[in-house]
């Protein structure tokens, strides 16, 4: 049995901050399944949000406190909110301070831009790959902290290990050898990142599989706001590859089978700049309405050619490349087909404002627990997610989370944690896959799961439609253990760690089709074609999805944190 | 067909046969090579690394001398054929450059226009020629010839410099082998580093190379090799030897220059080639005239 | 995809894989197996596929593990070429699987697929990382500045300084530039092209307080001057990172601010004397100036392959003359402060 004083799960920006918040003092360990500079924090591009007024002299906390809250649709947390939009200058100095090499304005301070549903220029930024500039530093720091930091790559989660609310620690396969390990913990971080991969479009990453989410629910404790899944308007067609907002930043057409920019119709003011939530609707009514392009009409055209080759080259060529090297089109040439794409998972493991994991409404804990980041639920992103605020979620979070962990592990005995038979739990259910009758094809599986939830519980979505795919995830649940393992070998299998994964998906995906169900309003990134009004009567409320005794979803609620701003009708 | 004649610095020096067996081809071919006395070495990737604005300017001289003769430049190295393209690529990206060498070649007479070609011998043979052409003038098949092309390092990369078709996976050496009537052979290593840059810093690993990729073409059925490029010849042929020691295995293959392969087969006779110069030499039945 | 677009003509299996109309051909994937657990050696395993238009390299293998091989192992994460994971060798070079168009790589039908070169194979497509990673630890890949800055304020960078970190922090450490290395292939203690692009981002970063301590770290043996310059590290390069570009401005930085105690440094300069004597290289003065005039072992080296040519009459000519309008050249070199 291995142990650490803490274990953090996730190397992306949430985890690797907080790791530099516990190492040196506690005995410290990441836990990756891929390495951290492979995490999926690296893919964001437009930029981190704070207010530095660094362009907008007039910029500060407050409004970039509202612009959340309106961003989310009244449903983020204003406490965290605040605490976020509050911290958000001194945590990206602090990563400038590591070495973040940023863009910078003339005079030499970290520049700043537009960024959707933002109010003031805040978006700092570093070209356009932000994600990763960011990611590259903490992992440099990482590094610099390799004596007091042990990092475990490539070693995937398998289950979390709780005992009379009380965390003991994790149990974790080593890829390369699927060799289980008890990992034995003071405390334990899960900065596990989001669940975009259930959809067939997503800009996710393969390994955004919602593994951590999957494990806390494994053991009881519940999800909040699983439901709220935001789609962003530009994704390449087919491959979901993220287009940056910077596309139609420059000036880029929407447009539908009929060559109308049809955003004239939804957003007359804005266009296409218009919030992310209220562009993807727009784009998703014209491909349902049958003025979609592309294959069956499915897609929807970005038109940059207008532009000229010089200027896409000029201030695009990024973008430019991106559609020629994944999907094959030149912009300069021809319209490119982009559509909705399922991008960042607002809900996950309900945390305090500092990365306690809590299971309800009275704040009750879980000993040794916590969460930040994209698998945290604090909330601050509420029903949408404002971009630009994705990292420095994870930022701010992952650092308050990692402050909070040193303060109240230093003091803390480990729990005791029986080996044998959290071992023996899950080496049962990789057995049980690996000795699957092999009737079913696990890829028919995964994609019939996708295209169910793209289909029936994306953008739109109404009563019957997810009540049909509501019966196909089960159906689907059901068919799983007859999967095909071909791979029963120890020697980097992944294709065991794909079944996993793929049963992790199929899990949650129950939990976001339940709430989604239950959830009898329109709300950011949740949009019910039969109920199309937000309803703050009856919805101004988290959901929390519980595992009931009889092994269903159980749904509660709890209230929303209002404490500076009213809810009001959002319009742009 | 008439050149600015750039042999470079190793073919005036420690390969005057490359210089020599080029000028009795350009004969036979009916190309006219005229030279260029007050051309500068074209700094070989070196010169930029202590000061990158000189080593563009000193090209861009080189440029503009053509430019007033009014010819083509002609390559016979393969790394001063790729550094020269670099300068060429970098003073047309960057009018601050070009006026910036402009304004130190100022009271020479000289300025560079951006408009000579830089040619290597190779893609003359190629596009200019044609190997339809080379082959109707062959008189001296090299049937007995199972060759190993070395394209070298600059030759290929980077790829968009190059003028070859694919320069990842290049036939136009292997082509002219045909065309000449000889066997050309695939190896690993035909497209590597031969290791000259650091033979005088690392010796060992430089001969390494050199060695690694001269018994990959032998094991893979090469009797001989050819090379585009002086330098790696100076690697390939006369610290042959040392690598052969080095690597542990017999060697013992003799190089060709690009010229001297493609005279031997139109019929120029291996002393003018200067084929004795070199320090592995070729077996006379292979490359005596019939 | 087909699935999204039922009665579509795609032919797809799944949808990782781009829609659009197809054109139907047979493509034979020839990709390297080898799990040395079972295996003696390893082997060429060979899969048809009809790859369907606009799938990426990914696509496809994704399509034959997915479809024809639960077996097959490699490695693979964002698919949008910024995390670097599924670097592997096609057609023997190393390129990133979801960046490349299976279109542009497919000849006569048929792709073949390798694990990356210069590390040791896991399984199949994936290698061990860890000497990869190590090289670059070893550069000490972080900003060291100690002086005292307060947490409500950034330090500042001028546009101009930060563009010259900019190219070398787009890696995404894909390790295809360690893969094709040539001098790596030689020689597993170079530091390789990784470690030095990373090293240059640092170098070159005004903010960076160690630039002296780390180039003369760097100019050691196994450093900067154990690049050959083949410049395979930037061809294969994914990212504007390239990673010859980057040694290059290493070498600059090493030879500008005197670090020149190393045969790499005293050949640059010899070379860069040379040409402002005469205008050509002196190949004969060259050699020993690069070794160091007091370096016998080095020269008694050199001598049998000096001797060698003498012989044969290759020897540069013991008359080193210059060119004509050297004059012309004094004044370029002059102007730009050369040689220093």
């Amino acid at each position: 049995m291995l142990q650490h004083d803490v274990v953090i799960v996730g190397s992306g920006l949430a985890g690797m901050r907080a790791a530099l918040e516990v190492c040196g003092e506690l005995n410290t360990a990441i836990v990756t399944k891929v390495y951290p500079s492979r995490s999926h924090s690296g893919a964001a591009q437009g930029g981190v949000a704070a207010s530095l007024a660094n362009e907008a002299k007039d910029d500060n906390w407050e409004l970039h406190m509202f612009d959340t809250v309106k961003g989310s649709d009244y449903l983020g947390d204003q406490d965290a909110i605040e605490i976020m939009a509050k911290d958000a200058p001194t945590t990206i100095r602090e990563m400038e301070h590591f070495g973040c090499p940023f863009s910078r304005t003339p005079e030499g301070k970290i520049a700043q831009r537009d960024f959707g549903g933002h109010s003031r220029p805040r978006s700092c930024y570093a070209a356009d790959r932000t994600g990763h500039a960011l990611l590259h530093t903490l992992h440099e720091q990482v590094m610099r902290r390799k004596k007091d930091l042990t990092i475990y790559s490539e070693f995937y989660l398998l289950s979390l290990i709780i005992k009379d609310g009380v965390c003991g620690g994790i149990t974790a396969m080593d890829i390369k050898t699927r060799k289980i390990e008890v990992i034995r913990v003071r405390s334990v971080i899960f900065a596990t990142g989001g669940y975009g991969r259930a959809f067939s479009i997503t800009s996710n990453a393969f390994a955004s599989t919602g593994d951590g989410i999957m494990a806390a629910y494994r053991v009881g404790l519940p999800l909040q706001d699983m439901e709220f899944v935001q789609f962003h308007p530009t994704g390449l067609f087919g491959q979901g590859i993220l287009v940056s907002e910077a596309a139609r930043g420059e000036g880029g057409y929407l447009l539908n089978s009929k060559g109308e920019r049809f955003m004239e119709k939804y957003a007359s003011s804005r266009m296409e700049l218009a919030p992310r939530d209220i562009v993807s609707r727009s784009e998703q009514t014209e491909i349902d309405e049958g003025r979609g392009v592309g294959p069956n009409g499915k897609a929807i055209h970005l038109d940059m050619r207008h532009l000229g080759r010089e200027k896409i080259l000029e201030r695009l060529p990024q973008v430019r490349q991106l559609g020629i090297d994944f999907i094959g089109m030149d912009m300069v040439e021809e319209p490119i087909l982009i559509q909705p794409t399922a991008h960042y998972s607002m809900g996950g493991i309900p945390t305090d404002n500092d990365g306690r994991v809590i299971i309800d409404d009275k704040k009750t804990r879980i000993t040794g627990f916590f969460a930040a980041g994209e698998c945290a639920c604090v909330s601050v992103h509420g029903a949408n997610r404002l971009g630009t605020n994705s990292l420095l979620d994870a930022l701010v979070f992952g650092r308050r989370t990692g402050k909070t962990v040193l303060e109240e592990t230093r003091n803390k005995d480990f729990p005791p944690v029986n080996e044998e038979e959290e071992i023996g739990k899950v080496k049962k259910e990789i057995s049980d896959i690996l000795d699957s009758p092999g009737t079913e094809s696990m890829n028919d599986i995964r994609n019939s799961l996708k295209d169910n939830m793209m289909d029936r519980c994306g953008v739109f979505r109404d009563k019957t439609r997810l009540e049909e795919c509501l019966k196909a995830v089960k159906g689907l649940q059901a068919r799983f253990p007859k999967g095909k393992i071909m791979d029963k070998g120890t020697n980097f299998n992944t294709e065991i760690i794909e079944a996993i994964e793929l049963r992790n998906m199929l899990d949650f995906s129950e939990i976001i089709v339940t709430g989604a169900l239950a959830r009898e309003e329109s709300r950011g990134g949740h949009a019910r074609k039969d109920f199309p009004k937000r309803d703050d009567v009856k919805w101004l409320k988290h959901t929390l999805a519980a595992k009931a005794a009889d092994g269903g979803i159980e749904l509660k609620y709890k209230p929303v944190a209002i404490t500076k701003h009213r809810p009001e009708e959002r319009k742009y | 067909m008439k050149f600015a004649f750039y042999p470079g610095c190793v073919a005036q020096g420690a390969a005057r046969e490359l210089k020599a067996s080029t000028e009795a081809l350009a004969k036979k071919l009916g190309i006219e090579l005229v030279p260029m006395p007050n051309a500068t070495c074209c700094g070989a990737g070196v010169i930029t690394e202590q000061n990158p604005v000189l080593s563009n300017t000193l090209n861009a001289r080189t440029f503009a001398i053509a430019e007033k003769m009014g010819l083509d430049i002609l390559n016979i190295c393969g790394t001063c054929q790729g550094v020269m393209k670099k300068a060429q690529k970098e003073l047309k990206e960057s009018p601050k450059k070009l006026e910036e060498a402009n304004k130190s070649m100022a009271g020479s007479g000289l300025e560079y226009r951006g408009k000579v070609k830089v040619r290597h011998l190779l893609n003359v043979l190629i596009e200019d020629i044609g190997a339809d052409k080379l082959k109707s003038m062959v008189r001296r098949p090299l049937k007995d010839l199972r060759i190993g092309a070395f394209y070298g390092c600059y030759a290929l990369r980077p790829g968009e410099l190059s003028g070859l078709k694919d320069p990842d996976n290049p036939d136009e050496i292997e082509n002219l082998v045909r065309a000449l009537g000889g066997e050309p052979v695939d190896y690993p290593g035909r497209l590597r580093c031969c290791g000259f840059p650091y033979v005088m810093m690392s010796k060992r690993n430089a001969l390494t190379m050199a060695g690694n990729h001269i018994s990959a073409a032998k094991e893979n059925g090469a009797n001989c090799m050819v090379t585009p490029c002086p330098l790696c010849h100076l690697n390939l042929d006369p610290y042959q030897p040392e690598s052969a020691k080095i690597v542990g295995k017999e060697l013992n293959v003799p190089i060709f220059h690009l010229p001297q392969m493609v005279g031997l087969a139109l019929g120029i006779s291996p002393k003018e080639l200067q084929l004795s110069k070199h320090i592995i030499r070729f077996k006379e039945s292979l490359t005596q005239s019939r | 995809m087909f699935f999204l677009f039922p009665g579509s003509c795609l032919g797809m299996q799944d949808h990782e894989a781009p829609p659009r109309s197809i054109k139907k051909m047979k493509t034979k994937f020839k990709i390297r197996r080898f799990d040395p657990q079972k295996d003696q050696a390893p082997r060429f395993q060979e899969y048809e596929l009809e790859v369907p238009q606009g799938a990426t390299l990914l696509d496809c293998v994704n399509l034959i593990k997915w479809t024809q091989d639960g077996t097959l192992s490699y490695r693979m994460s964002c698919r949008s070429a910024i995390c670097g994971s599924c670097a592997m060798k096609v057609n023997g070079h190393a390129r990133l699987a979801c960046k490349t168009q299976a279109k542009d790589v497919i000849k006569n039908n048929l792709v073949v697929l390798e694990p990356l070169g210069n590390m040791t194979v896991i399984k199949d497509l994936a290698v061990d990382l860890e000497p990869f990673w190590e090289k670059v630890e070893k550069v000490m890949p972080w900003l060291v500045n100690d002086e005292e800055v307060s947490p409500g304020v950034e330090r500042l960078q001028s546009p101009e300084d930060f563009h010259k970190i900019d190219a070398a922090s787009t890696c995404i450490m894909c390790a295809s530039c360690f893969s094709d290395c040539c001098s790596e292939e030689v020689d597993k203690e170079y530091l390789g092209p990784t470690a030095l692009a990373k090293a240059q981002r640092f170098v070159c970063d005004s903010r960076d307080k160690k630039q002296f301590e780390r180039i003369s770290k760097l100019s050691k043996e196994k450093g900067i001057w154990d690049c050959t310059h083949c410049g395979e590290c930037s061809q294969r390069c994914p990212t504007d990172a390239k990673p010859l570009e980057r040694i290059v401005e290493l070498r600059n930085v090493a030879l500008n601010s005197g670090v020149l105690n190393n045969n790499g440094a005293r050949h640059a300069k010899a070379f860069v004397d040379s040409i402002a004597k005469s205008g050509r290289l002196n190949e004969n003065e060259l050699p020993v100036k690069s070794m160091g005039f007091f370096n016998i072992k080095g020269l008694l080296e050199i001598l049998p392959v000096g001797i060698r040519m003498l012989i044969r009459g290759k020897n540069p000519p013991l008359i080193h003359h210059s060119i004509e309008d050297m004059d012309q050249v004094k004044k370029i070199f002059r102007e730009f402060g050369e040689p220093k």
